[in-house]
C-alpha cells in the first residue's frame, strides 16, 4: 500500500518546487523489514518499510536539491541504535534534525517544512526568540515525543 | 509546526529530536512520557504541552541552564 497518495504527492512536490532553494540531505537509519510482526526490542524493524517507501517519495518531490542515503545499521557500523532514525542537515554538515520512528500523520508535516526550512534557512522566528537563542553557550539537546495524530 | 526543529534551524548549538512515542516504549517510560507532546531538555528537565514560541523558548532556555548548573 502506498503511503503518500497521489495527490499528497502532488502537493509536496508544488511545495518543494516553491519552497526549496538549497541543498539538503536525509539520512535514513534502517534495519531489514519484519512487516507488521512485532519482534523484542533490537530485532527486525515494523516501520523500516514504511519510513523507506516515505523518504523515497519526499526525495522524489525534488530529485535535484534532496540527497537520500540509506544505512542499514545491521550491515553498517553507526552509533544510532532506534531504528528507523531520520536525518535531516544540509550537505556536509552534522544532522541536528532527527526523528526516531515512522513521522506519519502530523509528524509528516512537520518533516515537510523542516525540510523547507533548512533548506531556505528560514526558521521563522521572531527577533527575541533569535535574541534568547543568542544567548546560548553549551549545546542544548531538545527531545519531543510526539504520536502520530 | 515544530518549534524544536525551527530554533535547531536558527541555533547550531540546538539539536531537535522528535521520538515516536508508541514506537519506542522503553525511551518514553525512561523519560516518563504519559502525555504529549513531551519535550525534555538535555535529557533531565521535561514540559508538556503544546506552547507558543515565547513561552517554548524561555522554558527551553531555563531548563538548559539547570543542566548546566546541575
Amino acid at each position: 500500500m502506498a503511503i503518500l497518495t497521489d495527490q499528497v504527492k502532488r502537493q509536496v512536490h508544488a511545495r518543494f518546487a516553491e519552497q526549496l532553494s538549497g541543498p539538503v540531505q536525509l539520512t535514513l537509519y534502517t534495519r531489514p523489514g519484519t512487516g507488521r510482526l512485532i519482534l523484542p526490542t533490537g530485532l527486525g524493524c515494523r516501520t523500516c518499510d514504511d519510513a523507506r517507501q516515505l523518504v523515497d517519495d519526499l526525495q522524489e518531490a525534488a530529485p535535484d536539491l534532496i540527497s537520500l542515503e540509506v544505512i542499514d545499521v545491521s550491515v553498517q557500523e553507526t552509533d544510532v541504535r532506534e531504528v528507523p532514525t531520520l536525518t535531516l542537515a544540509c550537505p556536509g554538515e552534522s544532522p541536528r534534525i532527527r526523528w526516531l520512528g515512522f513521522p506519519a500523520g502530523y509528524e509528516f508535516a512537520t518533516v515537510v517544512d523542516a525540510v523547507e526550512r533548512v533548506s531556505s534557512g528560514d526558521h521563522g522566528l521572531s527577533a527575541a526568540t533569535l535574541e534568547a537563542l543568542g544567548t546560548l553557550t553549551e549545546p542544548v539537546d531538545v527531545m519531543v515525543f510526539a504520536t502520530p495524530t | 509546526m515544530s518549534l524544536a526543529n525551527r530554533v535547531s534551524v536558527a541555533s547550531p548549538l540546538i539539536s531537535a529530536r522528535t521520538v515516536e512515542a508508541n514506537e519506542f516504549p522503553e525511551l518514553s517510560a525512561r523519560f516518563g512520557v504519559q502525555g504529549v507532546p513531551r519535550i525534555v531538555v538535555n535529557e533531565r528537565g521535561a514540559f508538556v504541552g503544546a506552547l507558543p514560541e515565547p513561552q517554548f523558548v524561555d522554558a527551553v532556555l531555563q531548563l538548559a541552564v539547570v543542566k548546566s548548573e546541575a
